[in-house]
């Protein structure tokens, strides 16, 4: 042989390193590679989760990241902007203007000067500033954006938005005759708020601003020490719970989902390979070389299903880019996507994919090479079947999830993130445990279901594997239900949608919500309340609604309070039930007693020891009473909330009324006639609005159009918001939690009966019938949905009963336990299990195919 | 020279009832240069004689010599550098690893010991030409012939400069043609200086080898002594 | 196999000498069979009074006298080529004999004995094979002649080992009387039952 003496890196010498080194890597990555290009079929489902959720992350993170104005609106490229505004009758004092931007100038160097002088166009409720910008000045190119034509050169040039130019009817090259005979020239834009309407002059156009800006970059220097009137872009890294770390906190489970799951598919996949692998053992390669081939293996598939899901995320999110610049109101930079969460989850991806498929390598290098090259799987081995350090780490889970509850201003909520990674690890580590504990539950039973039982115990690595990814979306998906039926049936924080579908509501200006101020932040003169009716009633028809409800304030304003409740306090509006409010919802004034004081939709109010304020007890504006207002601070014992005998009635008499509507801005709870009549407030009340109900719900066509009518007379529209209701959240939960599990059983019952394949060709030469085979693989599939469900379901309960405990805003573990979605309980831990029997049982009909062939490596 | 040795070999699978002694008590040394053929009815402990002189499984007593050095002596680790390095291993169904052309195959090995990939490639194919397969040399082992693969696997195991050939029934799959095509590029491997061990039930194979060395129930019960002239048979012949 | 249609087959190519006759006779066997002149005659003598060849000049006696084929000779040729070898009564094979002598024996180990007989066969086939080794000198013939020596030899040695196992088995099932050493599934034990 002609082969001769070939160089390696060592040779002789006892003490030469006993690996291949870089050349032996390559190698095995080149052949991890060259068996991904053939067997990436048999890897597609664990690719397809990656491809999908590194896609969501990228689309999420667009989403969210790029949705709330951007952080320098207003500031263009500058850190610090001055503002100077007309307060009140007294208009701006232009020389001070000048002489304190000439200060700035002296002090930061260069400046920019925006003034804003606001005009109404006849016809339109609308006000729209006359803007003297300098396109092309220092700070504000980002606020200003060319469309068509070109920029004002000169006195008698002006450019337009596209809205005022519609609203004007003027198109470039027409004369504005009404602002001195100026000329459009060009169709301008901010990009940075696409509802800023104004004309666009020259600097030094604008004879009687409103308003001026004054942009400047100070670096290092406080804005509140310049002036107070000076500001700084407000940044949202300060507070950790920002978009951009809840989608990394979510594409962190995710991956930690998507490594569960495809722990099994790697095993399987090492298990098919495993006469190849010890053929390349018995060339020489060592154990690190085997393994490096399995790992290689998975970072391949995490790198390309990163590399291809960025790639899909990327296309979904440009397309969907215009519809989002529509919804938020200003332009998004096509390549503005948070690389900060998006590089983390490609890595994470990557990370996943590494330990889930070298997590088998450590059984295939324990077989013995003679062993692996007849193909012989290494005896399923005797792991611990302790639960003890499960339940410890479910322990250090309901910590964390007490922790959470701590700290100022919802900080601790970080403690959530370590609180699932442990939850997650206590379910890893009790499930072999319950593996066992469910084959020998099955020990009596019929032969299929027993053997079924006894594999899913035998082989655990792949089987913990999906129980683990089944009781991880169970966990999930039961927190959310818990939580949000927890949340929702709060009868004082009162969350939810404002109003149902079919319902309009019409503010009117003076009232609480309405927009008392006009447009332009000048107060303009509150029309008549015959004229506000008139706009009510043409809008209510407009809709082709029968009811228009009008709603009152009593006057000093009513609200309730729990001086003993935890948590959260009371939120909402208090109206008063007028006859013709009553009548509206069919409720018939003779049926109330006279004593009630309090009529309400929201269950459980009338025992839950609530109290009545009226008068000067309460705070503010009166629209919310009671010291907890909104949260924050939570009441604890040192709080005070007496009740004085002047301003509070302790013990009201509630009536609960379930035809009042459950929205949170509808009135669904009023105070009684009776009631202001006994506390001598009876003719205070005042008008606030109208709710219009419609036989239909209200297209966005007929919103628009209330909007415009409502415009006229400075009253503001509400319809039904997109917050969901308690139902769509658990029942979507639920979904998820059923789909995540069927398709998880979907993918691993295949993996796990791989392993019995042969067996079950056995069993079928032996003449068992489909009827064995299917009880087979029903009993495998609905013991490991049932198991995962009961497993994810105890975990999160573990985990809420942590948050819950300590966590001052929520109402203690009594209130979890109180609220338990029991219908959604059911369908997860009992439906979803029969189900999956189900589907095993129709599915696992065929016949195998090919009781000798065996797979071709 | 003796290249392996075989000291007083007994290996146990099992234990208690389930006891089973798949050899007993074998002595063997094969030369530098010399194929040994090990003959035996399935069962008598063959294959396991195979793993324990190539170092894939380790003997319950008795002691392996390779070159002289005690295999005992060696890490898990050293062992898959010896194997590596100095055996080279032919089995029945050819083993050759899906996805990797014929020459990146051959090669393997020696990258494994770290020979730079296109040093170890040019070594690999220059090995195919020896066995008359560098045309197939990019084919990949499904596009293959059995008697292709076959002469593949063996050119991976004598590529580099091993010392010892291990063959499992390595025509156990090829018709009689192939089948002598496969044995007459073991021997020609012995007779460039590997030591080779066959081992086989079939007597066509076997008598190939140097020395015939016959296992019954994992005890070696005879040998041919080996043959000086090939003309003998010829004298033998008879004469009417 | 006759040297008598050996010869006829060597002389359907055409006439040709006596002395011609052995020489290529030695050579497409491989030089595995070697023939002396006498033989040769004796043969052609018979092939003669038989009508199956017939001699250029009856004047001319030994080595340079000259054959051709008849066409009864190419007749005979023919149907001999097609007419196949006699294997339907079992030939008193002298190994089978002793190892069915030793197997009575009782001072006698049987095994030992089919040890012994393998051995000898397995290094005869040593030898055989031997041959083959050297591709330079080794033709089609040759190959032809070596590979049903071969596989004759084999054969035995099959049927040895065969035997082996079967008297193994036999011995078994006399020292112990359990069921079956080997709990064989039924459907084995059909095919493997004589035809």
């Amino acid at each position: 042989m002609s082969v001769g003496v070939l160089e390696r890196p060592a040779t002789g010498s006892a003490s030469e390193p006993t690996t291949g080194g870089v050349p032996a890597r390559r190698a095995m990555i080149r052949w991890a590679w060259r068996l991904f290009k053939r067997e990436w079929r048999q890897q597609l489902l664990i690719l397809l989760l990656v491809i999908v959720a590194v896609a969501a992350v990228v689309v999420g993170a667009a989403v969210a990241t790029n949705t709330p104005p951007p952080a320098n609106a207003g500031y263009g490229m500058a850190d610090d902007l001055a503002t100077y505004a007309n307060s009140g009758k007294h208009p701006i004092n232009l020389n001070l203007v000048t002489a304190q931007s000439a200060a700035l100038e002296y002090r930061f160097g260069a400046v920019q000067v925006i003034e804003n002088e606001s005009f109404n166009v006849p016809g339109s409720s609308q006000t729209y500033d006359l803007r003297s910008q300098d396109p092309h000045g220092p700070y504000g190119g980002p606020m200003i954006q060319l469309l068509s034509g070109h920029y004002p050169t000169g006195p008698n040039q002006i450019a337009l938005t596209p809205g005022l130019a519609s609203e004007l009817n003027l198109r470039v090259g027409d004369t504005w005759s009404s602002q001195g005979g100026k000329t459009v020239v060009g169709i301008v834009q901010n990009p940075q708020s696409l509802l800023d309407e104004f004309a666009l002059v020259l600097p030094g156009q604008v004879t009687h601003p409103s308003t001026v800006d004054v942009l400047f970059d100070a670096p290092g220097v406080n804005a509140g020490r310049i002036g107070s009137n000076v500001s700084t872009p407000g940044s949202l890294n300060n507070n950790p719970i920002n978009p951009e770390t809840i989608v990394l906190a979510l594409a962190t489970v995710g991956m930690l989902l998507i490594a569960l799951v495809s722990i099994g598919g790697f095993t399987v996949l090492a298990q098919r390979r495993l006469r190849a692998l010890g053929m390349l053992e018995s060339m020489g390669a060592t154990d690190r070389n085997v393994r490096l081939v399995l790992e290689a293996n998975g970072v391949i598939v995490g790198t390309v299903g990163a590399v291809v899901g960025f790639g899909l995320g990327l296309v979904a999110w440009l397309a969907y880019r215009p519809h989002n610049e529509q919804n938020a109101h200003h332009l998004i930079p096509m390549f503005a996507l948070p690389w900060k969460v998006i590089v983390p989850a490609m890595v994470l991806a990557v990370i996943a994919t590494f330990f889930a498929a070298g997590h088998p390598a450590r059984a295939i290098t324990r077989v013995p090479v003679v062993g692996a090259l007849a193909g012989r799987p290494a005896p399923p081995r005797q792991i611990h079947r302790s639960f003890v350090p499960g339940v410890i780490a479910l322990a250090i889970g309901f910590v964390f999830f007490s922790l959470s509850g701590a700290g100022s201003e919802g900080s601790g909520v970080i403690w959530l993130i370590p609180g699932f990674v442990a939850l997650i690890a206590g379910i890893i580590l009790v499930a072999p445990f319950f593996l066992a504990v469910l084959a020998r539950a099955g020990r009596k039973s019929p032969i299929a279901v027993r053997l079924a039982l006894r594999d899913l115990s035998r082989y655990r690595a792949r089987s913990g594997s999906a129980l683990s990814a089944i009781s991880v979306g169970v966990l999930i998906a039961v927190v959310i239900c818990a939580v949000a039926v927890a949340r929702y049936s709060n009868v004082y924080d009162y969350v939810g949608p404002n109003l149902a579908s079919n319902e309009l509501a019409v503010w009117s200006p003076s009232g609480q919500n309405g927009n008392g101020q006009g447009p332009n932040g000048t107060t303009s003169a509150i029309p008549s309340i015959e004229s506000q009716e008139a706009s009510v009633h043409s809008i209510a028809s407009a809709v082709g609604a029968t009811d228009v409800v009008e709603l009152d304030n009593p006057a000093p304003s009513v609200g309730l309070q729990n001086p003993s409740a935890s948590g959260r306090q009371w939120n909402g509006q208090i109206y008063v039930a007028t006859p013709a409010l009553l009548r509206a919802y069919g409720i018939n004034p003779s049926s109330i007693p006279s004593d009630v004081d309090v009529l309400s939709s929201r269950p459980g109010l009338s025992g839950s020891g609530v109290q009545l304020t009226y008068g000067g007890s309460g705070k503010g504006g009166g629209q919310l009473v009671g010291p907890g207002s909104g949260g924050g601070g939570g009441p604890g014992p040192g709080n005070t909330n007496t009740c004085s005998p002047e301003g509070c009635i302790a013990h009201p008499v509630v009536q609960e009324e379930s035809q009042l509507p459950t929205g949170t801005d509808a009135p669904n709870t009023v105070v009684t006639e009776s009631a202001l009549h006994r506390l001598q407030l009876a003719s205070q009340s005042s008008l606030d609005g109208w709710i219009i109900q419609a036989n239909s719900p209200i297209t966005s066509a007929q919103i628009l159009n209330a909007q415009t009518v409502a415009a006229t007379n400075n009253l503001s529209i509400e319809s039904k918001n997109d917050a969901p209701t308690s139902a769509e959240i658990v029942n979507w939960a639920t979904v998820f939690a059923i789909a995540l599990a069927l398709g998880i059983l979907a993918m691993s019952i295949g993996l796990i009966r791989s392993e019995t394949a042969s067996e079950l060709r056995t069993l079928t030469a032996t003449g068992a019938s489909s009827r064995t085979r299917r009880s087979l693989t029903a009993a495998t599939a609905g013991g490991l949905a049932f198991l995962g469900a009961l497993l994810g379901t105890v975990a999160a309960y573990v985990g809420l009963a942590g948050w819950f405990h300590s966590n001052s805003l929520e109402g203690g573990v009594s209130d979890i336990i109180d609220h338990i979605p029991w219908s959604n309980l059911f369908l997860i831990v009992i439906a979803m299990p029969v189900v999956a029997a189900i589907v095993g049982w129709v599915l696992a009909g065929r016949d195998p195919t090919g009781i000798s062939t065996r797979p071709m490596e | 020279m003796s290249y392996l040795e075989l000291r007083d070999i007994s290996k146990v699978y099992g234990e208690g009832a389930a006891e089973v002694h798949a050899l007993q008590r074998i002595d063997l040394s094969v030369d530098t240069g010399s194929l040994v053929a090990v003959m035996g009815a399935s069962g008598s402990g063959k294959s396991t004689l195979l793993t324990i002189a190539g170092s894939l499984e380790d003997p319950t007593s008795g002691e392996v010599y390779l070159g002289g050095r005690p295999l005992s002596s060696l890490s898990r680790n050293g062992k898959a550098r010896l194997r590596r390095q100095s055996i080279g291993y032919v089995f029945q169904d050819y083993n050759l690893l899906a996805g990797l052309s014929a020459v990146e195959n051959v090669s393997l090995p020696l990258e494994l010991d770290g020979v730079a990939a296109r040093k170890a490639q040019a070594a690999a194919l220059e090995s195919l030409e020896d066995f008359g397969l560098k045309d197939r040399a990019s084919s990949y082992p499904d596009q293959l012939s059995g008697g292709e693969r076959q002469r593949v696997a063996i050119a991976r195991a004598v590529v580099g400069n091993r010392q010892l050939l291990l063959a499992d029934e390595p025509s156990g799959a090829l018709d009689s043609t192939n089948a002598e095509a496969v044995m007459r590029l073991i021997l020609a491997a012995c007779r460039r200086g590997m030591a080779a061990v066959v081992v086989t039930h079939d007597a066509q194979l076997a008598s190939w080898a140097d020395r015939v060395v016959f296992l019954r129930d994992g005890r070696v019960v005879d040998q041919t002594v080996p043959v000086d002239s090939p003309e003998t048979v010829l004298a033998d012949l008879p004469n009417q | 196999m006759s040297v008598r249609h050996a010869l006829l087959a060597l002389l359907s190519d055409g006439p040709k000498y006596g002395l011609q006759l052995r020489q290529e006779f030695e050579a497409r066997t491989g030089e595995v069979w070697p023939l002396n002149v006498g033989q040769v005659y004796t043969t052609l003598q018979r092939l003669e009074r038989d009508g199956l060849v017939e001699s250029d000049d009856s004047a001319v006696t030994g080595p340079q006298k000259g054959f051709h084929i008849t066409e009864e000779g190419a007749a005979e040729l023919a149907e001999w080529l097609r007419t196949p070898p006699d294997f339907s009564s079992p030939p008193r094979d002298e190994l089978v004999i002793k190892v069915l002598v030793a197997f009575e024996l009782p001072d006698v180990d049987v095994h030992e004995v089919v040890q012994v007989h393998r051995r000898y066969l397995v290094e005869l086939m040593q030898q055989w094979t031997r041959l083959k080794e050297d591709e330079s000198r080794f033709d089609l013939n040759f190959a032809l002649v070596v590979d049903a020596e071969l596989f004759r030899l084999d054969s035995l040695i099959r049927w040895l080992d065969t035997a082996d196992g079967r008297l193994k088995r036999a011995a078994a099932g006399v020292d112990a009387p359990a069921p079956q050493p080997f709990p064989l599934p039924k459907a084995r034990r059909k095919v493997g039952a004589p035809q």
